[in-house]
């Protein structure tokens, strides 16, 4: 229970006293108040899933059938996900769904791609993981490039020789932390040089390393501010400071820019100041001719590239050899500028790979890590070595709290999946999980094995299976991101399926064009069940608000034999009931709306024929055609004879027809056709005794005027015939 | 499929549903202005559906789209039309239904991209009841055709500072309809499901003039029609786009024999240009190399359609469809520009509108 702070000391979670007043959250829900119940339910890592319901809409209106729907269908309730904790705020909500939109391709191709792979699997294990890495790292690439790309500010003609900080965009740590993950598991091409690429790295996101305590991201850019005001730049004790910094994690243009800035180099000082000048630009020259052990380096970033271990070692001594001979070189007695002497021998001495020097100047441990890979242990190869070194730096350099980042890599180092993806799924949201993934099972077989073993604890699915599932869910709850989350849950095995069936049953049916992408995306992962059932649903909203033609649209798409039997069902009740014009023109619309081709649908057939019937009745009594007549009589006794005619519409088919009987110029049927009539009418009175005979709305002496009327009838046609 | 040729294609995430798009003619050569109907699911109820009037500046691709105003709408719009004004150069009309029954007409000045007037009919149970997918406008900004689900059909014309509506016919329900489209200013064309269309005369008693019930044959498949357009030069033959990848031309002169021209069951080799739904149909004024006048009055004139599986193609009567873009996600509607028909805007599914130029080459490959 949480409230009353326990004694921390024996807490599972360590619970800060300090903490002042509740944080506030906000859920946006967008529904309309009031809400009739909230949920509130963990998801993954540590965001809250709160389900807004609201009221259950009262009954009374527009349920009659007849009435249309209200404006806009109101939604039920929602399934909000909430952030917990102060975790990395930077990405708003569009900004997340529009990486979740990017992310679907590449994922989708990836996909296919590893099914590919596993159809062929008759091919040498060795090749498929070598061709293999290449299609991550591709997919990679892509998503990388959906974080964001660092655009580098048009550069000016003419460079400030002051700006030491290239200005850019904030970096994000969603993709620091994917590009972490890149150079960890993937890009196999850069083992070799892991090194440089954490620096290159951390000359990247250095300022996301920390919120609260310095940085040399910080520290520099605060002598960029500085460096506006400032005269004489070598008495500065923070340029001093800023030039070791930046030395230590090796951004070398930071460095040289820096050093060029001596007051030395001015014109009217450089007479009295030459030795001064001397130390500063060998310095210079020092720095930016460092070896590196890298392919190539990206334009403006200087060092000396070498390729191969050999080429390396040589270079490193040599140039080793060079530092150290300055170091001990006896221009420094003749340095007549105290702060320069000891700022340059400093450079040197980090240059040295001198620990005390490096611990002094970086502020991170992250950096005093780096500075490692730059001045002491080039060399250093396996997660083990850089995990005992990260431990060594997080002694020299402790810090209160670290971030997901920071999490992320030491999960990294502690070679752990499990680990990493808790880090991610806690700090960077189930998005990173999923998508990440994927880098981790093209690291090594075993991560695959471990991520795709099904687990007994999870209801027999697998670790990769069950955070594609809930990033699945949170895409469901959003009605614009619902129609990417088929993609996720159609890699799902065990569960996605069911889950998708579901989700496509929630989906509102009172917008069509909403029905018809529903319908697609059942036609797309071939569930004819599910979509038939969705249009029968559709078919059974449009009909209740009154829009018969769109509903028996539906039912007929769905071939909903069931449905449309019931519509027919509700025309037989009009039959022989006296109908007004409007209300038959209704009637008659709705079989012509049925069709022909659904004789098999019940008495379908039958209402066809009473239509014709009917019809002709009309024009008959209308016009006293004798065609019409006639063929209403035809009409008539194709009906009675027609066994699908049920008994209970005999009368009321003989009591519309009455007049037609009497018909004055002539008798319109023969004898025979008038002794079925009768025969029928006979077996009607008999079944009037039994006790399942359903009595019709018609006046009582119906039965006898329609007796009547044929027995007339046979006599006059009797006499026609003789 | 024949190769695109030169196309530039820039995208514009705008973090809502971008449900229905228009070019608005331009007043002067230094920009352009598109209508989006735009809704938010996350905002309050209340503000969450708008008309957004965007300017684009005439300099190429690459310039971004700037809002120059922002009209909320009562309900999510289900259509949008515009048109210029004859009588009027620097204003144009704008004609917005939505899922609420609504009718919105306003004024766009085109100088600064405001919207100035409007009128509406709203919340009239006489007028509409549901959604109005059906909808168009008169050119030059005359009177509007509504077409709703509930089956009824209304010419509205704008009188002196509101508007008025007559029923031209209500089926009760029995039809529903989801497009409409002027022929004639007397005579238009609606679309409904079933793939029926139904062609209308004002000047009739009854309005209803012809009808196809869309059978062209045992078994074929049926649906509803999304979208349905008139060439001005051929009044009698709609252009008709619906489900499966349909897109017909109905020929009131021969009118139980629509012309196929993509669509399942079109013949059994070709492989449609679509099996989802097409969301819309426009005759592709830019395609037309030939010339209106020369081609036979029985030829369908090119057509592009957009649909559910994110194509964007131009279809041409016995040529193999030509597609422009083929995008991941579903194009739910676009407009030519009638002004400058390279340019194509479209409204993506994924929250985002997408501007398409053509350049000289398509022409080339006619």
């Amino acid at each position: 229970m949480p409230g009353r702070p326990s004694d921390s000391g024996d807490s599972l979670v360590p619970f800060s006293p300090e903490a002042v007043g509740p944080v506030t959250h906000r859920v946006h829900h967008g529904l309309r108040s009031p809400l009739f119940r909230v949920y509130v339910s963990w998801s993954r890592g540590n965001n809250l899933q709160v389900a807004c319901i609201r009221p259950p809409p009262p009954d009374s209106e527009t349920l009659d059938g007849t009435g249309a729907e209200g404006p806009e269908e109101e939604i039920g309730g929602k399934v909000v996900e909430v952030k917990l904790g102060n975790g990395e705020g930077e990405v708003s909500e569009a900004e997340r769904r529009r990486i979740a939109y990017g992310s679907v391709a590449p994922f989708a191709l990836l996909q296919s791609q590893k099914n590919l792979f596993a159809a062929s699997s008759r091919m040498p294990n060795s090749s498929i993981r070598t061709e293999w890495w290449h299609h991550v790292l591709e997919y990679s690439n892509s998503i990388s490039n959906l974080l964001g790309e660092r655009k580098p500010l048009p550069s000016a003609v003419i460079e400030d020789p002051k700006m030491i900080l290239q200005p850019g965009e904030e970096p994000k740590s969603l993709k620091a932390a994917w590009q972490l993950m890149e150079i960890f598991y993937v890009d196999k091409q850069v083992s070799s040089w892991l090194p440089e690429c954490l620096v290159d790295w951390l000359a990247d996101y250095d300022s996301l390393l920390t919120r609260t305590e310095s940085t040399i991201h910080t520290k520099i850019s605060s002598l960029q501010k500085k460096l506006d005001t400032l005269k004489v730049f070598e008495d500065d004790p923070d340029y001093w400071e800023g030039l070791s910094a930046a030395l230590a994690v090796g951004w070398l243009d930071t460095v040289v820019k820096l050093l060029r800035l001596h007051g030395s180099y001015q014109l009217d000082q450089l007479d009295s100041r030459e030795i001064e000048n001397g130390l500063v630009e060998a310095v210079a020259v020092l720095v930016s001719t460092m070896p590196r052990m890298r392919p190539d380096l990206p334009p403006g970033r200087l060092g000396q590239c070498c390729k191969t271990k050999q080429e390396y070692i040589k270079a490193w001594e040599k140039w080793r050899g060079h530092v150290s001979k300055l170091e001990s070189s006896a221009f420094w007695v003749q340095c007549s500028h105290p702060e320069t002497r000891d700022g340059l021998r400093n450079l040197l001495q980090i240059m040295l790979g001198n620990i005390k020097n490096l611990t002094v100047a970086t502020c991170h441990w992250m950096e005093l890590f780096i500075s490692h890979f730059l001045y002491i242990r080039p060399f250093t190869v396996g997660l083990e070595g850089m995990q005992n070194l990260a431990q060594k730096c997080m002694q020299l350099k402790p810090s209160s709290n670290y971030n997901g980042l920071i999490r992320l890599l030491t999960g990294i180092f502690g070679e752990n999946p499990e680990v990493v993806l808790a880090e991610c799924s806690k700090s960077f949201g189930s998005w990173m999980v999923v998508h990440a993934m994927e880098l981790l099972t093209a690291s090594s077989d075993n991560f695959g094995i471990l991520l795709h073993e099904e687990r007994y604890n999870l209801g027999g699915i697998s670790i990769e299976e069950l955070h594609r599932l809930g990033y699945a869910q949170v895409l469901s709850s959003h009605p614009l991101t619902w129609q990417i989350a088929p993609t996720y849950l159609a890699s799902c095995p065990k569960q996605g399926l069911g889950l998708l069936e579901i989700l496509l049953y929630r989906q509102p049916v009172q917008n069509y064009q909403l029905v018809l992408k529903t319908l697609e995306i059942c036609r797309l992962y071939e569930l004819e069940n599910i979509s038939s059932s969705i249009m029968k649903i559709a078919g059974m909203c449009h009909w209740k608000h009154g829009r018969k033609g769109s509903g028996v649209y539906w039912f007929q798409q769905a071939g909903d034999k069931v449905s449309l039997d019931r519509i027919a069902q509700q025309l037989f009740e009009s039959i022989g009931k006296s109908v007004s014009d409007d209300s038959f023109k209704q009637w008659e619309g709705l079989i012509e709306l049925l069709g022909s081709d659904v004789g098999t649908a019940g008495g379908l057939e039958f209402l066809h024929k009473y239509r014709d019937f009917k019809r002709s009745l009309h024009l008959a009594l209308e016009g006293r055609a004798v065609d019409a007549a006639r063929q209403s009589m035809q009409s008539l006794i194709q009906l009675m004879r027609n066994p699908s005619t049920p008994q209970r519409f005999w009368l009321p088919l003989l009591h519309d027809s009455v007049t037609l009987l009497n018909w004055k110029p002539q008798p319109l049927l023969n004898v025979a056709e008038t002794n079925l009539l009768l025969n029928k009418l006979q077996e009607l009175s008999m079944a009037k005794l039994r006790p399942d005979y359903c009595d019709t709305n018609l006046p009582p002496q119906a039965l006898s005027s329609v007796r009547l009327a044929l027995a007339a009838n046979l006599g006059r046609a009797i006499l026609e015939e003789c | 499929m024949a190769e695109p040729g030169d196309l530039r294609l820039h995208r514009y995430p705008q973090s809502k549903s971008v449900d229905a798009v228009r070019w608005l003619p331009s007043a002067s050569a230094f920009g352009r202005l598109v209508a989006v109907a735009v809704h938010d699911p996350d905002a309050d109820p209340a503000a969450a559906s708008a008309l957004e009037i965007h300017s684009l500046s005439p300099t190429q691709a690459t310039s971004p789209l700037c809002l120059r105003s922002s009209w909320p709408s009562p309900s999510r719009i289900a259509a949008l039309r515009a048109s210029h004004l004859p009588h009027n150069p620097l204003a144009a009309a704008a004609a917005a239904s939505t899922l609420g029954g609504s009718l919105h007409l306003l004024l766009v000045d085109l100088v600064n991209g405001a919207v100035d007037t409007e009128l509406s009919i709203s919340g009239d149970r006489s007028f509409h009841a549901g959604p109005v997918t059906g909808l168009d406008m008169q050119i030059g900004g005359g009177e509007c055709v509504t077409a709703g689900e509930d089956g009824r059909v209304n010419v509205v014309g704008a009188g002196e500072g509101r508007m008025e509506h007559r029923r031209v016919h209500d089926s009760n329900g029995l039809a529903s309809y989801t497009a409409a489209r002027w022929g004639s200013p007397a005579e238009f064309a609606t679309g409904g499901v079933g793939f029926g269309v139904r062609w209308w005369d004002q000047r009739k008693p009854e309005g209803l003039v012809a009808q196809f019930k869309g059978s062209w044959g045992r078994g074929s498949v049926t649906g509803m029609v999304h979208s349905i357009d008139i060439h001005p030069s051929r009044k009698h033959i709609c252009i008709v786009g619906g489900s499966s990848g349909t897109v017909f031309a109905w020929d009131l002169r021969w009118q139980q024999q629509p012309i196929l021209l993509s669509g399942v069951g079109l013949n059994g080799t070709d492989q449609p240009v679509s099996e989802s739904e097409v969301w819309e149909v426009q005759y592709d004024s830019y395609t037309q190399s030939s010339g209106i006048t020369s081609a036979p009055s029985t030829k369908i004139l090119p057509v592009m359609v957009c649909s559910e599986d994110g194509i964007l193609a131009v279809l041409e009567q016995g040529e193999d469809p030509v597609e422009l873009l083929a995008e991941p996600c579903a194009i739910n509607a676009f407009d030519i520009d009638p002004q400058n028909p390279s340019d194509v805007v479209c409204a993506l599914e994924w929250e985002s509108m997408a501007i398409l130029s053509r350049g000289r080459d398509v022409v080339a490959i006619q």
